[in-house]
């Protein structure tokens, strides 16, 4: 009795092992072959599932409303938007790989950085197929580094562009007399006025970008661009840096015990004006906050002299998407000066263009010029000329690491 | 009457501690800025019910599917529970401690780690983003609630008033559908109410499984609270109590007319 149950699990290991062979095959890309005019022609009346983050009701109401409408009205194509974060859909593919299952119900994945690493690297992606897009070909320029590269990782054609966001402070005017222009102007506000200012504690996405700008304003970017994921070298090089988050911790918030877990956190304390000053990604988030009433209408975003850290956010089709030809006409179609144009509107959702300036028509050029910057938004030619790039993404973990070493948490 | 007036006052205090949280969630969901050290509310607004309203994000469908799934899974859920719990409750048999134990394995071993493997399961059988497949899913962590609850009715009601109808005269089916399911009733409503709830809150379970074809409301939910959206997350949660509420209540309701002149004569 014993032995047959044995064997049955034994069996059931090896079955479980049998299901784990597919790996590293690369997608085939027919369509790519096709011309642009017969994928408009498939495209057309079919649906097309957009994955992606749906925390925003801004950028939630302008795919749902703008998006749709207008795929509906040009190309009899039915949007349909799955919130859904990255992890989930990043182990939704995963599984669907182990089985090499070809029918997929993602068509478009909004992603970047090391998600979109993973996705490569286990083949979960369809492509190269940037290419195969007018738009693409038309108004991007395809030689600049935030293009080909995102956080440090070769693009090779696997995802489009889709909007540009950059870290920017966000202050209350009403409270701060001179923003901070470097960190030792940031250190002596602070000091001046303990307990009002604080960060989100690394891993949360915006904290640790907040820390790599400070590293960036105090020992520079450069080095770290060719840098190994070297542990020891890493904390030689940013010692410095850790060494001012230390000086600066007993007059952060609550004596900087403790720190907020998200920037959602910050973001909600800041409302309710317990600290002065919080940290965005999206260089426009404090207009949209003003506008639903969150912010106090004093809010200001700022940046430092030295720049901030700025990074490209893509979209890929799996490569199991059951709608390829879709998925194409509808990224394409959010490369439109058009949708780029209504995309950094503020009042829809105020995500920085990724295309190049300087390829457009005068009608063109308009559309962004006449695009009404919200209230206490940086305009885009101060944020562009102001724009470092991400750190390469095996060296965020070790910061974070290093971070958490440094700077103890109290109370966890 | 001196312990009597103590069990009311510390009745009350438990009562206000649970209501309390709701009415700051009803507050907060009309809210606009509430700063610091205010007592209330500086500025009110409409933004998340317009949201919720907006028949473009299809929040009310989403809401519709949900109420409908949950009730599927509930229904599944007690119909397999009933014989088992009857089993567990009334027989005796080897390994039955064990059994006992089992069954709870769901809420002890965690959902996440186990659906990973469900999920490629059901994608080779062909469940996986089916409305089917989320049902089945959800029973998972369901089923143990369920079978607790009704084991546990079985065991207090015994089987004494079921053999005595079958002593005057009753066949199976009449024993069990005028002696037994009227006595099981409250445990119905109890167990009903409870699969419900566990299945309109999951997360994770509708997220793997429904592949994002089967949208329920918590997910629509989740990114809300996770982004810290204090309104929307609000306006989201009191939706989402005010369903589960409505829907126990409406169980309850239509349990009992239906058993209405029936005598519950234990507990």
């Amino acid at each position: 009795m014993k032995k047959s149950i044995l064997l049955f699990l034994a069996l059931l290991l090896i079955i479980n092992f049998a299901g784990c062979t597919s790996r590293d095959e690369k997608p085939t890309a027919q369509i790519t072959a096709e011309d642009w005019n017969s994928i408009l022609e498939k495209a057309k009346g079919t649906t097309v599932n957009f994955y992606g983050w749906g925390g925003s009701q801004k950028v939630n109401e302008w795919i749902d409303n703008y998006v749709s409408r207008k795929l509906k009205e040009e190309y009899d194509i039915i949007l349909n938007r799955v919130p859904m974060d990255i992890d989930d859909i990043l182990n939704k593919l995963l599984g669907e790989k182990q089985l090499n299952s070809k029918e997929g119900t993602i068509d478009i994945v909004w992603i970047n950085g090391e998600n979109f690493f993973t996705a490569k690297r286990n083949g979960l992606l369809f492509g190269p197929f940037v290419d195969d897009l007018p738009n693409y070909k038309k108004y991007v320029d395809t030689e600049s580094i935030e293009i080909k590269y995102d956080f440090g990782f070769p693009v090779e054609g696997y995802e489009a562009p889709y909007g540009k966001a950059q870290l920017v402070l966000i202050g209350d005017q009403a409270q701060i007399v001179q923003f901070p222009r470097n960190h030792e102007e940031l250190f002596e506000m602070v000091k001046n006025n303990p307990g009002k200012f604080t960060y989100p504690a690394p891993p949360d996405f915006t904290g640790s970008a907040f820390v790599r700008n400070i590293i960036y304003d105090i020992v520079g970017y450069k080095q770290f661009m060719n840098m190994e994921a070297d542990k020891q070298k890493v904390a030689e090089v940013i010692k410095p840096a850790m060494d001012y988050l230390k000086k600066i911790k007993p007059y952060l918030w609550q004596e900087g015990k403790t720190y907020p877990a998200t920037v959602a956190q910050l973001d909600n304390m800041y409302a309710d004006h317990e600290v002065f000053m919080t940290i965005s990604y999206n260089p426009n988030h404090v207009a949209s906050k003003i506008g639903t009433g969150e912010f106090p209408t004093t809010s200001q975003a700022f940046i430092f002299e030295k720049g901030t850290i700025g990074n490209t956010h893509f979209l890929a089709i799996p490569y199991n998407a059951t709608n390829k030809e879709g998925a194409l006409v509808a990224i394409n179609f959010l490369l439109s000066p058009k949708a780029q144009a209504s995309k950094y509107d503020p009042k829809n959702w105020g995500d920085l263009p990724v295309l190049d300036n300087g390829k457009f028509s005068d009608e063109e050029k308009k559309l962004f010029h006449d695009v009404k910057l919200g209230e206490g938004v940086l305009p885009q030619d101060i944020l562009l000329a102001h724009r470092l790039p991400e750190i390469p993404a095996h060296l965020i973990p070790i910061i974070e690491e290093i971070w958490q070493e440094n700077i103890p948490v109290e109370g966890e | 009457m001196g312990k009597n007036m103590v069990f009311k006052i510390i009745f009350n205090i438990f009562l206000l501690l649970l209501i309390f949280p709701l009415f700051i969630i009803l507050l907060w969901s009309f809210t606009k800025i509430w700063p610091w050290p205010d007592l209330f509310p500086k500025a009110f607004g409409l933004r998340g019910f317009q949201y919720l309203l907006n028949p473009s994000n299809n929040s009310l469908r989403i809401l519709g599917l949900s109420i409908w799934l949950s009730t599927v899974v509930m229904f599944i859920a007690i119909l397999i529970s009933i014989p088992a719990a009857k089993a567990l409750g009334l027989y005796h048999f080897k390994g039955k401690g064990f059994i006992k134990t089992l069954i709870l394995a769901p809420i002890v071993v965690p959902t996440v780690a186990v659906t990973m493997g469900i999920h490629v399961s059901f994608i080779s059988v062909g469940l996986a983003n089916t409305f089917w497949g989320v049902v089945i899913v959800h029973l998972i962590p369901c089923i143990p609630y369920s079978v607790r609850i009704l084991t546990d009715v079985f065991e207090i009601m015994g089987n004494s008033m079921e053999l005595q109808a079958r002593i005057l005269g009753a066949n199976k089916m009449q024993t069990f559908f005028y002696v037994t399911l009227p006595m099981l009733a409250p445990g119905l409503i109890t167990a009903g109410s409870m699969v419900f709830i566990v299945s309109f809150s999951q997360y994770f379970l509708t997220f793997l499984i429904g592949g994002g074809k089967i949208v329920t409301f918590s997910m629509v939910m989740f990114p809300f609270i996770q982004s810290g959206d204090r309104m929307m997350a609000s306006v989201y949660s009191m939706v989402f109590i005010w369903t589960t509420l409505l829907i126990l209540i409406s169980v309850e309701r239509i349990v009992k007319s239906y058993y209405k002149g029936e005598n519950y004569f234990y507990l």
